[in-house]
């Protein structure tokens, strides 16, 4: 009874953790797959065909997230005969991914080493 | 699709009022590309289930409504919606509560501002109710914090879709339901003391005694208007429940106005009039028993006009599982 507990209470802090760990890339990944305009669903695509899964839950407010932060910009428009909102990076967002981009690069190497 | 607009309605209602129209349209056009491609590699239309699988992955209404609101302070962003609601239904349920206590005050003879008292004393009493509603929270939130409020949501158990039009502002409703619990009390306390209504003619004219027999009717047609406000609050789209609690306060209405209408002379002269007088009593007794007959044609058409519309079932869609807003 208790080793389930104890599994259990492992599980969590594992899933606590990775869950950290994914959320600063995710943000990376979203800014560099905005260097080109996209919608949501083809962005999750584009992500999902790129090894980054990312379920509509998380994606959608993240994305309002980062354009109320002024990172990204959007624009609605009719595509495929339905309106879809299109965002793509702002200017203060590309500089964001520049500066974001050297410093995963930096911990990725610490890192590696460290590894 | 009707499952989908379901749980469309109900993130709808969890979200920020500035942001909802908006962010239910991307979900929307976010849901049914999803749908349009896994219809598309199958070559057939998407099962029940496969569309509950489908908006399961998405997260409940609540989860995902509270992902697109900042942390709040004391109340976490998954409650977060469920507090504001809460904290709304308590509120107006204080207020109901104090209003019938007006009611209750001025049906036992006390003076009017005795029996405004309860409305007064409003602003004090909504203040201890927001500070437990939000200490409530406050504590589910620190302590609730590893508990799953919506693990076992289902699709299917959503309410069904309503028409989102409100009939009348909030602000009205808000606005009918004091000035209309403050007039039944004015109207209750001034029956026993008719200087509240009649002004400086009290000093020569009365109620007819008709009007004191009819005093038990005059206390539940007050009671059942505060209620039919508070439906307009609480449920305002439109409702059957409306229709029905109208008819009633308007059935209510007709039966007090027969009673009225029998009974012929409805004021009296008072103390020791001036015999001119008594024409002019005439003439006011008159004008009022027409006034009356023609308000109560006006309520049977009115009663017929809600009668139809019920049994024509136009415009009046159920919304007793509806979230509210």
């Amino acid at each position: 009874m208790s080793h389930t507990v104890e599994v259990a209470a492992n599980h969590e802090v594992l899933e606590n953790l990775r869950l950290e760990l994914r959320r600063g890339c995710l943000i990376l990944a979203v800014l560099a797959e905005l260097r080109q305009e996209r919608y949501g669903y083809t962005l999750r695509k584009a992500l999902a065909d790129q090894g980054v899964e990312i379920d509509e839950g998380t994606l959608y407010p993240l994305l309002r997230r980062l354009e109320s932060q002024g990172l990204l910009a959007s624009e609605w428009r009719e595509e495929d005969k339905r309106n879809k909102r299109f965002y793509h990076l702002s200017a203060d967002g590309k500089a964001v991914l520049k500066q974001l981009t050297a410093e995963w690069k930096t911990i990725n190497e610490s890192l590696t080493a460290i590894l | 699709m009707e499952l989908m607009d379901r749980y469309l309605q109900a993130v709808r209602f969890a979200l920020p009022k500035s942001q909802r129209d908006d962010i239910v349209q991307e979900l929307k056009d976010s849901l049914l590309s999803q749908i349009e491609e896994r219809e598309a590699v199958l070559d057939r239309r998407l099962t029940e289930d496969e569309q509950v699988d489908l908006l399961r992955k998405m997260g409940s209404p609540v989860q995902l409504a509270s992902r697109y609101r900042e942390q709040q302070g004391l109340i976490g962003p998954t409650v977060l919606p469920i507090y504001w609601k809460v904290l709304k239904a308590s509120l107006g349920i204080a207020f109901l509560v104090q209003v019938l206590a007006s009611i209750a005050t001025a049906a036992a003879g006390r003076p009017l501002l005795v029996s405004l008292e309860p409305i007064f004393h409003y602003p004090g009493v909504a203040l201890t109710v927001f500070a437990w509603v939000t200490l409530s929270f406050a504590a589910l939130h620190f302590f609730g914090g590893k508990i799953q409020l919506n693990e076992a949501w289902d699709p299917r158990t959503l309410p069904p879709v309503v028409k989102l039009e409100r009939k009348k502002s909030l602000i009205d409703s808000v606005a009918s339901l004091v000035i209309g619990a403050i007039a039944a009390v004015w109207w209750l306390a001034g029956l026993r003391n008719p200087w509240l209504i009649l002004g400086p003619g009290a000093a020569f004219m009365t109620f007819a005694p008709v009007w004191l027999t009819l005093y038990p009717l005059f206390v539940v047609l007050g009671i059942m208007e505060v209620l039919r406000h508070s439906l307009e609050i609480a449920r305002p789209y439109a409702t059957r429940a409306q229709t029905i609690a109208r008819m009633v306060t308007r059935v209510l209405s007709l039966t007090v106005l027969a009673f009225l209408i029998r009974a012929g002379d409805t004021f009296l002269l008072t103390g020791s009039p001036r015999p001119q007088m008594q024409p002019l009593m005439t003439n006011i007794n008159f004008s009022l028993h027409l006034g009356m007959i023609v308000v109560a044609v006006v309520l049977v058409a009115q009663l017929v006009v809600d009668a139809w519309k019920m049994l024509a079932g136009r415009g009046e869609q159920t919304h007793e599982a509806a979230l509210g807003s």
